[in-house]
């Protein structure tokens, strides 16, 4: 089906051309570092629900036993309220995956590109009943 | 908002824009009185006669703002052409609800992406409903080009703001746009933008129409009895409105001079001489047709419109507050990434 898709956009060429209003509050690139790609595995300690970003806290243990608390900026609240998400959605205690970008300043803050749960499941769909495959990732999706 | 951005980017760029949009109501069934576009709707109206223009609305289509390079020359997409996108639309909804990610909803790697804003990340965003696909090729109808008709010296303006947006000078407060500093991505754009999902709820009373805008949680009280302008300057300017026939037409003047701060999008922001006449036309039970002229010497050579489609959402959807500061994280991160830049540079120029 990915495949296809990309096919079609190929084929699709100039009719593609959609743009709509791109919301950009902030800018990325001032903030976090695209050179330091994170991926965080850890325990949800809290969901902080603020304005205009929500916060994920998760203390991520190390190799060597010693705990790392990491902030990553979620979604905005009202945006993931009305996507079902709610105060239940994550709850402390929850081991959780998270890849994304380190802030600039080398601090454990991180903007949030993807959370899974540890089964692999993604944070707003999940996998039962939908029929969709455990890793939904596209292979154009590359990583660093 | 970066619409400059938007008419530079490249097809691929553009394919993904198209997933990111925010054209996302919240989840709900149609709303309201008759189907849209049948003969059989008749315009709503308020117990004391004016058109019912009530509810929450959002814009949901996909339409560029400024005309992209490759429909030079076209103000409107054939049938085959909206049909097409209509099934990539379609497509990449489906995609995004069964849990794909990547060039399957629209979204670019990030090694393809230039990471300005959010787009990177679109999987944060309410997406909600495909998004509507209509035949207009820009929001822009006027002029004919579909374009933006900045001076000389606004064009001048809007490329120093490209350059300086994610990338600084971030030495103060002072420094970030008007949007990462909680104020406004500004008045014109405020009936159909927003990061969070552009949502306005309309509520009418005899002689006042206001709206709330749920993006920086701004708020217009528009007198439309009659009266006229005031003497006071303000962000959102000194609003009167009228009907002419069934059309809500909304004059603006008396903005705040904000040419100082810094603004993402330099078409954005209000001068003195800024002037905004917007006209709300409710055409079916779910469409306003909003229509934005905007009249400013000191940003434009010449006046331009666009023409907004805007959807009613459905009946129990719901506004709710925008507390921008409150963890505006965004701004110690930004300092303090400035910070660490300026230390990077010192450090290679040693």
């Amino acid at each position: 089906m990915r495949i296809q898709l990309i096919g079609l956009s190929a084929a699709l060429g100039v009719l593609m051309t959609i743009a709509a209003p791109v919301a950009a509050h902030h800018a990325f690139a001032a903030e976090f570092d695209a050179n330091r790609p994170i991926k965080l595995k850890g325990t949800v300690t809290k969901m902080e629900w603020i304005n205009p970003h929500t916060w994920i806290h998760i203390d991520v243990k190390r190799p060597n036993g010693t705990v790392e608390r990491w902030a990553i900026e979620g979604g905005p609240p009202n945006a993931l309220f009305r996507r079902g998400f709610n105060r239940d959605s994550l709850p402390t205690g929850i081991e959780i995956v998270i890849e994304g970008f380190q802030a600039k300043d080398g601090s454990r803050k991180g903007n949030g590109r993807d959370v899974t749960f540890a089964d692999g499941r993604r944070l707003f769909l999940g996998s039962s009943g939908t029929g969709a495959p455990v890793d939904g990732r596209d292979p154009a999706d590359k990583r660093r | 908002m970066r619409y400059r951005y938007l008419f530079l980017v490249s097809l691929a760029a553009a394919t993904t824009l198209a997933a990111l949009a925010s054209g996302c109501g919240a989840a709900g069934k149609p709303t309201a009185e008759g189907t849209p576009g049948s003969s059989s709707w008749t315009q709503p109206r308020t117990a004391w006669g004016d058109p019912d223009l009530q509810g929450v609305w959002r814009y949901e289509s996909a339409i560029a703002f400024e005309r992209p390079a490759d429909l030079k020359g076209r103000d409107l997409l054939t049938d085959e052409e909206v049909a097409q996108k209509e099934k990539q639309e379609q497509e990449q909804q489906a995609n995004r609800l069964s849990g794909l990610e990547g060039a399957a909803v629209g979204r670019r790697s990030i090694a393809e992406s230039p990471i300005r804003g959010n787009e990177y990340n679109s999987f944060w965003q309410d997406h909600g409903r495909p998004r509507r696909i209509v035949k207009q090729t820009s929001l822009i109808v006027d002029p004919p080009d579909g374009l933006l008709p900045y001076t000389p010296d606004a064009r001048k303006a809007e490329a120093r703001s490209a350059a300086r947006y994610g990338v600084g000078p971030y030495e103060s407060y002072l420094d970030p746009d008007t949007g990462e500093r909680c104020l406004t991505d500004g008045v014109t754009a405020l009936m159909w933008q927003g990061p969070n999902g552009g949502h306005n709820m309309i509520v009418q009373s005899p002689g006042y129409v206001t709206i709330l805008h749920e993006e920086y949680r701004d708020r217009r009280i528009i007198p439309v009895d009659g009266r006229p302008h005031g003497n006071i300057r303000q962000w959102l300017g000194d609003a009167v409105g009228r009907w002419e026939a069934d059309s809500l037409v909304v004059d603006t003047t008396n903005f705040l001079d904000r040419t100082n701060y810094e603004w993402a999008s330099i078409w954005t922001r209000p001068t003195e001489t800024l002037h905004l006449v917007e006209r709300f036309t409710r055409v079916s039970a779910d469409t306003i047709e909003y229509k934005i002229t905007v009249e400013d010497p000191a940003t434009f050579s010449r006046p331009w419109t666009a023409s907004i489609p805007i959807t009613r959402l459905a009946d129990d959807t719901r506004i709710y507050e925008y507390a921008c500061h409150e963890g505006n994280q965004a701004m110690p991160n930004l300092l303090s990434g400035g910070r660490a830049d300026a230390a990077k540079r010192r450090a290679s120029s040693k």
